[in-house]
């Protein structure tokens, strides 16, 4: 499967918080070929792929699948609707954006208000919270009521692009590049013997605080854990030592809540096998699944390997192809060494 | 007219660069005028009617849409920016762009929400502070593909919205040069001239030469203008609303219109039975000041369609609105010149 067209399919899904849905279907899809998909209570999809020996060693990869949003709250008498952000909802990016609203039946357009730079008040640099703007669907209050539906979920508009260089851009690369990891990790070991069982699962609900990852950790009870996720690639405007750079290969995490040894051994196999890679290092718990992986049941050896990307949180994030490959090549190489 | 409509919205046309939208909309009315492009890029079309009325009336409909303009190439091959015409700096984080006239996609961010303070999440970052990202990973790379002074238009699609809206990008003012184009197609009583203007957003540049090189006796100027008509604007300060027809402008930051032809005009609208409304706010301001001052002069009428979210990537306009201001753009060509 090419990783570019993979990765433009899946960033065009849509599954935000708690709505994962549409995106856990196709991925269910995708993953079928690999083992028998289960859905967890809280809608995760997992399949264990090469079953554990009794006593041995037992991974699971763990991507989320979700994606940040909107959620509709209230419908106003004019049919303009309030919305609340699902997740980290960057301020800087709603005024003015194109937006999809979900619904049970179809996709309902919508623009994100903008109040004229002329009836602004304070200065024209203030960015108003999502609480304080509206989503115009161009209905009037009945015919909004009969169209949208409380507790529906909004996405920016944004059209998966490849970019010059390779590069690609879209959003909800944060996190369905890592569900292209994992698929490519599989066919990559595909056919091949492994040292120990193998689980995987896209799971819900982690923009919000991870509690598909946690309850399908629970579900699988692995020996260890590899999550995997998107970190920070390095613009212009942001602290180069918090950033990695795209084409730069994997970020593998190194943090407290993480398992040391597990960190090196992926540093130790990258290097063998010739795989670039760069060390993120935190000082505490890392924002992604693998903080509530490696607190499940007594403790899950824990690691973590993220996706240089620009532009998280938007509808225009970017990252490398590369990277993923690298990534997959990186997982598939670990899970030959794990005992 | 939606179909042409829905081209024009998607074709690039930043200011100074309107060449493409030119040639397509001179496609279109070949066959009903006789056009030639001026030496500012206008493209003035001369319709011929049954007969020639004692007055030229002169249409206008600006081609050039607000975007951006390549200034500097980083070695990192990032493209840095100015704004052409007036944009609002919290439209444009999380945008995609189309740069040049082959529609190079790019993406202007910043870094994520993760690393920015409590102050910075609430302030847009200067247009300054903001680049094109098009995937380059050098200046060399980029150089291939861009030039300093190529434009940049919002990427974004155009789509039927809502109840009989559609949404897209450059409606502002796309959408009164599909008005111009369809009355080009009709017979008409009188002669007319339509001008299909450059460089409104930046200077009025085009319907100051284009009214100097006609040199009209009443100018009907065709625009699209801000509706706030939004949930959180209060009715006093809408301005005007979509829906309710074109909007005849008395005043705005820019002209003060010939008054007896707004009164007329609101007069054969309300006798034709022409939705319409009145601009009810001194703002704005459009060519109709270039059209006016030019050579001697002329009387000015300011004919807008009500448009939400004016230049951004997603300007909402009623279909039917749209409509009326065929009807009544028809009826002032059957009129003024007599």
């Amino acid at each position: 499967m090419n990783t570019t067209q993979l990765l433009l399919e899946l960033s065009a899904l849509t599954g935000v918080s708690g709505r994962e849905g549409p995106a856990a279907q196709r991925l269910k899809e995708l993953l079928t070929p690999y083992g028998k998909v289960k859905t967890s209570p809280l809608g995760s999809i997992y399949a264990t792929v090469r079953e554990p020996k009794e006593g041995g060693a037992h991974v699971l990869l763990a991507a989320h699948m979700d994606e940040i949003g909107l959620v509709v709250t209230y419908i106003e008498e004019n049919g303009f609707l309030r919305v609340a952000p699902v997740g980290g909802v960057d301020r800087r990016v709603i005024t003015a954006s194109p937006v999809t609203i979900h619904t049970e039946n179809g996709p309902v357009k919508g623009v994100v208000t903008s109040i004229p730079p002329h009836l602004q008040k304070g200065d024209e640099t203030d960015l108003p919270r999502v609480e304080d703007v509206f989503v115009d669907i161009g209905c009037d209050g009945a015919e909004a009521a009969r169209r949208v539906c409380l507790g529906d979920r909004a996405t920016i508009d944004a059209q998966p692009r490849e970019l010059l260089g390779g590069l690609v851009s879209g959003k909800a690369l944060d996190n369905r590049a890592s569900c292209a990891c994992v698929l490519k990790a599989l066919e990559l070991l595909q056919g091949e013997p492994l040292p120990c069982g193998l689980t995987v699962a896209f799971t819900t609900q982690e923009e919000t605080g991870g509690v598909g990852a946690k309850t399908v950790a629970h579900l699988v009870n692995p020996t260890h854990a590899v999550a995997l996720d998107v970190s920070f690639g390095h613009t212009p405007d942001a602290p180069r030592h918090k950033c990695g750079v795209l084409e730069g290969g994997p970020m593998i995490g190194i943090a407290p809540i993480l398992d040391y040894r597990l960190s090196r051994k992926l540093e130790e196999i990258a290097k063998g096998e010739n795989i670039p890679f760069q060390l993120e290092v935190m000082n505490g718990s890392t924002g992604t699944d693998a903080d509530s992986i490696a607190g499940t049941g007594c403790g899950i050896k824990t690691a973590l390997i993220s996706i240089p990307e620009r532009y998280m949180h938007s509808p225009i994030e970017v990252l490398s192809p590369r990277d993923v490959d690298h990534t997959a090549q990186l997982l598939a190489a670990f899970l030959k060494e794990v005992r | 007219m939606l179909e042409l409509l829905q081209e024009l919205s998607l074709l690039p046309g930043v200011s100074g660069r309107e060449d493409l939208v030119r040639e397509r909309i001179a496609r279109e009315v070949a066959p009903y005028a006789q056009c030639r492009t001026d030496p500012s890029g206008n493209l003035i079309a001369y319709k011929k009617g049954a007969q020639t009325g004692a007055k030229t009336v002169l249409f206008s409909a600006h081609m050039d849409e607000v975007g951006f303009i390549v200034t500097y190439i980083e070695e990192s091959g990032l493209l840095r920016f100015a704004a052409v015409g007036g944009i609002d700096t919290r439209v444009v984080v999380g945008k995609s762009v189309l740069v040049g006239d082959s529609g190079l996609y790019g993406v202007i961010g910043t870094k994520a929400i993760h690393m920015q303070s409590p102050g910075e999440r609430g302030k847009a970052p200067s247009m300054d502070d903001l680049y094109i990202d098009i995937g380059a990973s050098s200046k060399e790379e980029a150089e291939k593909a861009v030039h300093l002074g190529d434009r940049a238009k919002f990427a974004s699609s155009f789509e039927p919205f809502g109840k009989g809206m559609i949404k897209g990008p450059a409606l502002d003012d796309r959408a009164g040069c599909a008005v111009l184009i369809e009355l080009l197609k009709e017979d008409l009583p009188y002669d007319i001239v339509c001008a299909f203007t450059v460089q409104e957003e930046t200077s009025c540049l085009g319907g100051r030469t284009a009214a100097f090189g006609v040199n009209p006796d009443i100018g009907v100027i065709l625009e699209a203008t801000t509706a706030s008509d939004i949930a959180g604007v209060e009715p006093g300060k809408q301005v005007c609303q979509v829906g309710r027809g074109p909007v005849l402008s008395f005043m705005d930051r820019g002209t003060i219109y010939d008054f007896d032809l707004y009164c007329q005009a609101l007069a054969w609208a309300g006798e034709a039975g022409i939705p319409c409304q009145t601009k009810a706010a001194v703002a704005g301001g459009n060519e109709s000041r270039a059209v006016q001052s030019a050579a001697g002069g002329a009387k000015v009428l300011g004919l807008s369609l009500p448009c939400r979210y004016l230049h951004s990537p997603s300007c909402v306009l009623q279909m039917e609105d749209i409509e009326n201001d065929l009807a009544l753009v028809r009826l002032l060509a059957q009129r003024l010149p007599e």
